[in-house]
């Protein structure tokens, strides 16, 4: 709870603080434009394509160049992208690591070449020159505290992991298991891994629904794509009315599940924030300014009461 | 007269390898049976109408990747695009099957031409330019893969009409489609390959491409065939599995190639071409499938899932080879 | 009257066996230190076989191997190195991405060092003296591939020498080199044998045989029929010694009647292998193709039905000239094939018997895309029945079957096809005599029926008692065409070896 009111707080300050930068012209000391490289985990996914989306549009409001590239879910690719771009002298660099331990030597040739470094939504160990992201913990905590108090802290519980041994998996499980500690009467019954994949999910849940029936009171999912995939399982099953499903990322698939009361919630990770703040870090770096260290991005629970706020406009 | 040919057909002793060669077909067979009488055993949820309902859904996808695969394998070759073919034409009938736009035939039929224009493509290439099926079909994964994400722009493809969906999702007197699909495209799978010009083709082209060419038969034209119809078979699957979970993932399918493969090997089809069966595929399908769900009705871990499903793998090869001797 | 202990090598009372056939009897061959000995004998007279079982390739049923005056293991590839024989083969075997020295002593590089590091220097040093010794001028760390086919001759005798080769078996060496380069080998085999190796020497060339070799054993049909000095032999002798055997009862006479014109080739030529080459063949009669190997046989009959390109040239079938690009082609002319090459372009061997017999007639018994699987066993059944195939049913894989029943199975094919003329390529090699003489019946039932069959045979009995007329073929080209009264083993070899 402490770190909820502190990321708050840290995030109110920043808001304001930065309110008016995107107008505020980005040219360097040598009036050329500021370059930025960034390499993003895998462009196959739908949220971290937001977050660069939202990059680009930033970056060209602040008129700096921003040079993307595909890290493919490769730890060693990213280190070499991260190498060309010093190589290439850019103003800044913004990673978003595809591993914990893999991707840091990055950052620490980054940093070793004076060129300021940026992790946008996930975490490295060698320490970044500036974190934007959210808390992988805090998502599950608040999925997960979603369901106890919806089952009156009684019930039976499946849990359905990412890819094992992903950062984000980890934690996600790290912080239900948290919640799980604290209501003695929520049980976890099963947990296994659909890879974050939706086909898979729908197979994993048509399976327990076989072995456990209607004892299963709420699944958590560590993503939409798999709660998802756990919706149509269950619904196919007739047993949606009965079973509560939350998941986490507010994909738009999501959110209209949310809306339409199929998917009970998901939790909204803010790509659109996570995007321009790590541009607006970026930008101020290169330019020798000081920013925070760290900049956490508040989760969002999205239930049907609040889930209008959350859907986009069809494109 | 009779005694004529009774001579000719004087039964020669059975020899040591037409033996072992049996029990190998046999084996497969024995070995499914025997895993579903263990699993009856350990789990009472196991043999139900339901969950084999439920197993037989589950299994529509992979069966039908294999069943074209098992075409290709059989005449030699390899394909190992049938993920990103499932991704390239799910994606592409998902866009025709937004709501409200086109009746559900204009999806389905888009996705299939997708699929054969693919399929042909390896065909083409592979007999044009006479580079490996493997290498050939490794690049044509990656470029389906990037089709469908070019042809997603990287997203999902949602709000698919009810229609469409039925066709993954819905029940013919209570029989889901999936089921439906799945067997009728393997009556049709088998009829080519056992009672067709074009499958007995394909076993001669395998079996021995030389002589096969030296007994008057275009081989590019049959080889031409099989991808196509490879094609052809990774549309269905991938129109099933986008209908299965109601939105077009460019990332669907990956890795389903390997499973497919898997399910004919452990069907009894050689890699090196020549043999295999629609039923030995299908039970090989099956028993991955089996396996799957088993496991997880037990809660073991995926880890362990993976291990089982390598021995088997390794052990019908095995199996193959003293077949071979 | 010598005795063993004068030889370097001696082979005594040597029989080997395949599968009942004796492909050699009772062989014996002496070789002394210094001379080059040629083995000589028609295809099939068991040179290869008795080469092989030298090289430690194959074990003898029985028989003995001395090689200076001791007993030679036998079947060990390894122990006949180590004792210092050699074989430099008709086709190199050699790495062609690995330098000459590092091919010289691929598989005894020294070493040095704690690890036992390569010195490529002191290889190339080396390799450098054992090719001077020979008196060619290599430079040892050029790659393999950049080199001729005489020069990585060179590099194997090399490599012989660099093992203290006492016995060096050369097999057709001349076969792909100049007039030139034949020269470079003469005078390399004769320091050899200043330094007291011993050559055996294998050619069908006879005027080399003169030029070379002091000695000539002769082997014919897996027997040993004699040793003789070559200054005491003429080739007419020799010649006679190589093929003097009478024509068996294995031929059943048959009248010549021979009706219409079906085949005619004009002219044909294919580009480096055979050229102008022209013959007709008609109505129930048999045109033999005989020639040495690599004389360009296979390589017409294969042009003929589609399976390699023409360069220039004719075919007529039945008065009408016809364009063959594919065996679809060809059979749709009335055109079958039998090739010598059975397992690798005659059957597949995990189809059934049945379904090998119909593959070339498929569609016939095919109702559009669909089988009809009973005419299609009628079919089948008819052929296994005249033909003799013995089989456990139409069902069986073929690859079960004997070697001669593999062959009938594939004549079966062609000849359900009905073709017009049939090209049977060595079309008994490798199997029993007992299927032989099926074989040779069931092609005189074919000539009885009309139907004009070109054969070709490396056994010149197979040709005299098949043939009406006799094709001789030399390097690719037509050295002459024989009446069946013109032709006897000698002529035919005299022709074939182009004397």
């Amino acid at each position: 709870m402490k770190s909820t009111v502190l990321t708050l707080v840290i995030t109110a300050s920043l808001l304001t603080g930065c309110s008016n930068q995107s107008t505020e012209n980005s040219q360097g000391d040598g009036g050329k434009k500021l370059v930025v490289g960034a390499t993003m985990l895998s462009m196959q996914n739908e949220f971290i394509v937001n977050v660069n989306d939202e990059m680009a549009r930033k970056a060209e409001q602040a008129g700096v160049d921003l040079i993307t590239v595909d890290a493919e879910r490769s730890a060693l690719k990213q280190v070499e992208q991260v190498e060309s771009f010093i190589a290439q002298k850019v103003d800044a660099i913004i990673m978003n690591p595809c591993e914990v331990e893999a991707s840091s030597p990055a950052v620490a040739k980054a940093l070793a070449a004076k060129i300021p470094i940026i992790n946008v939504n996930s975490e490295t160990s060698t320490k970044p020159s500036a974190f934007v992201g959210s808390d992988d913990v805090e998502s599950a905590r608040m999925a997960m505290t979603f369901i106890a108090e919806k089952l009156g802290g009684k019930g039976n519980v499946v849990m359905m992991h990412g890819y094992m041994g992903q950062a984000a998996q980890i934690k996600r499980e790290q912080g239900a298991r948290e919640i799980l500690k604290q209501y003695p009467g929520l049980k976890l019954i099963a947990h296994q891994t659909a890879e974050w994949d939706r086909a898979k999910a729908m197979s994993l849940m048509e399976n327990w629904i076989q072995s456990y029936g209607t004892e299963i009171n709420a699944v958590f999912a560590h993503n939409d794509e798999m709660g998802m995939g756990a919706v149509k399982a269950l619904t196919d099953a007739g047993l949606k009315t009965k079973v509560i499903v939350v998941s986490i990322d507010a994909i738009p698939d999501a959110l209209q599940a949310v809306q339409k009361g199929t998917l009970d919630a998901t939790v909204f990770q803010n790509a659109e924030q996570q995007g321009s703040k790590a541009i607006e870090a970026a930008v101020k770096l290169a330019k020798g300014q000081s920013v925070e260290k760290e900049t956490l991005i508040p989760f969002q629970l999205v239930t049907k009461t609040n889930v209008a706020q959350f859907m986009k406009k069809p494109d | 007269m009779k005694n004529a040919i009774d001579t000719y057909f004087k039964p020669v002793r059975e020899s040591y390898k037409t033996r072992v060669s049996r029990l190998g077909k046999a084996g497969i067979f024995v070995a499914f049976i025997v895993i579903c009488v263990i699993l009856s055993l350990v789990t009472p949820r196991f043999l139900t109408v339901p969950n084999l309902m439920i197993i037989v859904t589950q299994v529509s996808i992979n069966a039908l990747l294999a069943f074209g695969v098992t075409f290709v394998i059989i005449t030699g070759g390899i394909d190992l695009s049938l993920g990103s073919m499932v991704a390239v034409t799910g994606v592409v009938a998902a866009l025709f099957a937004r709501q409200d736009t086109y009746p559900v035939i204009v999806p389905v039929l888009a996705g299939l031409l997708s699929g054969v224009l693919f399929g042909a493509f390896n065909g083409f290439v592979i007999t044009r330019s006479k580079v490996p099926p493997f290498i050939v079909t490794l690049g044509t994964m990656t470029i389906g893969r990037g089709l469908a994400l070019i042809l997603s722009k990287g997203r999902p493809i949602s709000n698919l009409s009810d229609s469409f969906n039925f066709i993954g999702g819905g029940q013919v007197l209570g029989v889901p489609m999936p089921i439906i699909i799945l067997i009728s495209m393997f009556a049709v799978c088998s009829v080519i390959l056992k009672k067709t010009v074009l499958g007995r083709y394909m076993y001669a082209v395998g079996g021995n491409e030389q002589a096969t060419r030296a007994s008057g038969i275009q081989i590019s034209n049959i080889k031409m065939a099989v991808y196509t119809m490879s094609g052809l078979l990774a549309a269905l699957a991938g129109i099933v599995l986008t209908s299965r979970i109601t939105t077009g993932q460019p990332n669907a399918g990956a890795g389903f190639e390997l499973d497919a493969i898997a399910a004919a090997i452990i069907g009894g089809t050689s890699t090196s071409g020549g043999t295999g069966t629609m039923t030995g595929t299908l039970i090989g399908a099956l028993l991955i499938g089996v396996i799957s769900n088993g496991l997880d009705l037990l809660n073991v871990s995926s880890y362990y899932q993976q291990v089982v499903m390598g021995v088997i793998i390794i052990g019908a090869v095995v199996l193959d080879s003293v077949n071979r001797k | 009257m010598l005795s063993d202990r004068d030889y370097l090598l001696t082979i005594r009372g040597l029989t080997k066996t395949f599968s009942g056939v004796k492909a050699l009897d009772n062989v014996e061959l002496t070789v002394r230190e210094g001379e080059v000995h040629a083995l000589m004998g028609e295809n099939g007279a068991g040179k290869s076989t008795l080469m092989k079982i030298l090289m430690g390739l194959l074990s003898p049923d029985s028989g003995e191997i001395t090689l200076e005056g001791q007993a030679l293991k036998n079947g060990s590839v390894n122990e006949a190195m180590k004792r210092g024989i050699a074989m430099i083969h008709q086709e190199i075997m050699a790495v062609p991405e690995l330098t000459v020295a590092q091919n010289i002593f691929l598989g005894r590089e020294t070493t040095g060092g704690l690890f036992g590091w390569l010195n490529d220097n002191r290889l190339n040093q080396q390799a450098k003296q054992l090719l001077d010794q020979i008196g060619v001028s290599i430079r040892p760390d050029t790659q393999m591939k950049y080199l001729s086919v005489a020069e990585m001759q060179m590099v194997e005798i090399a490599r012989a020498i660099s093992n203290d080769a006492r016995v060096i078996i050369m097999d057709e060496p001349t076969s792909a080199l100049s007039d030139k380069e034949v020269t470079t080998l003469f005078g390399i085999i004769r320091d050899l044998k200043q330094k007291g190796v011993a050559i055996i020497y294998i050619s069908h060339k006879m005027d080399e045989i003169f030029t070379i070799a002091d000695t000539i054993t002769v082997l014919r049909d897996g027997q040993y029929i004699g040793t003789r000095p070559a200054a005491k032999l003429d080739i007419d002798t020799l010649i006679a010694m190589m093929v003097g055997r009478q024509l068996d009862s294995l031929f059943p006479e048959s009248t010549i009647r021979t009706g219409k014109e079906v085949l005619a080739v004009r002219q044909l030529s294919r580009a480096g292998v055979f050229s102008d080459v022209s013959f007709t063949v008609h109505e129930g009669e048999v045109l033999g193709i005989a020639g040495l190997m690599g004389a360009g046989r296979t390589e017409i009959a294969r042009a003929i039905f589609g399976l390699d390109r023409i360069s220039s040239g004719e075919i007529r079938i039945k008065g009408q000239p016809v364009t063959i690009r594919s065996p679809q082609d060809a059979i749709q002319h009335g055109i079958g094939y039998v090739s010598e090459d059975r397992k690798g372009w005659g059957f597949v061997p995990r189809l059934s018997v049945k379904q090998n017999i119909t593959l070339a007639s498929l569609q016939t018994y095919a109702s559009g895309l669909l089988i009809r699987e009973k005419s299609e066993t009628e079919a089948a059944t008819k052929l296994i029945a005249d033909l003799r195939i013995k089989t456990a049913g139409p069902d069986q894989e073929v690859m079960y079957l004997s070697g001669g029943n593999q062959q009938k199975v594939v004549i079966a094919k062609v000849l359900l096809a009905s073709p017009d003329v049939i090209i049977l390529d060595e079309p008994t090699r490798g199997i029993d005599i007992g299927a032989k003489a099926e074989i040779y019946k069931l092609i005189n039932q074919l000539k009885a029926n009309g139907i004009a069959i070109v054969i070709i045979s490396s056994e010149l009995p197979e040709i005299l008692g098949l043939s009406d007329r006799i094709l001789v073929l030399t390097k690719g080209k037509q050295t002459a065409m024989l009446s069946r009264e013109e032709a006897t083993q000698e002529t035919i070899m005299a022709y074939a070896m182009h004397y």
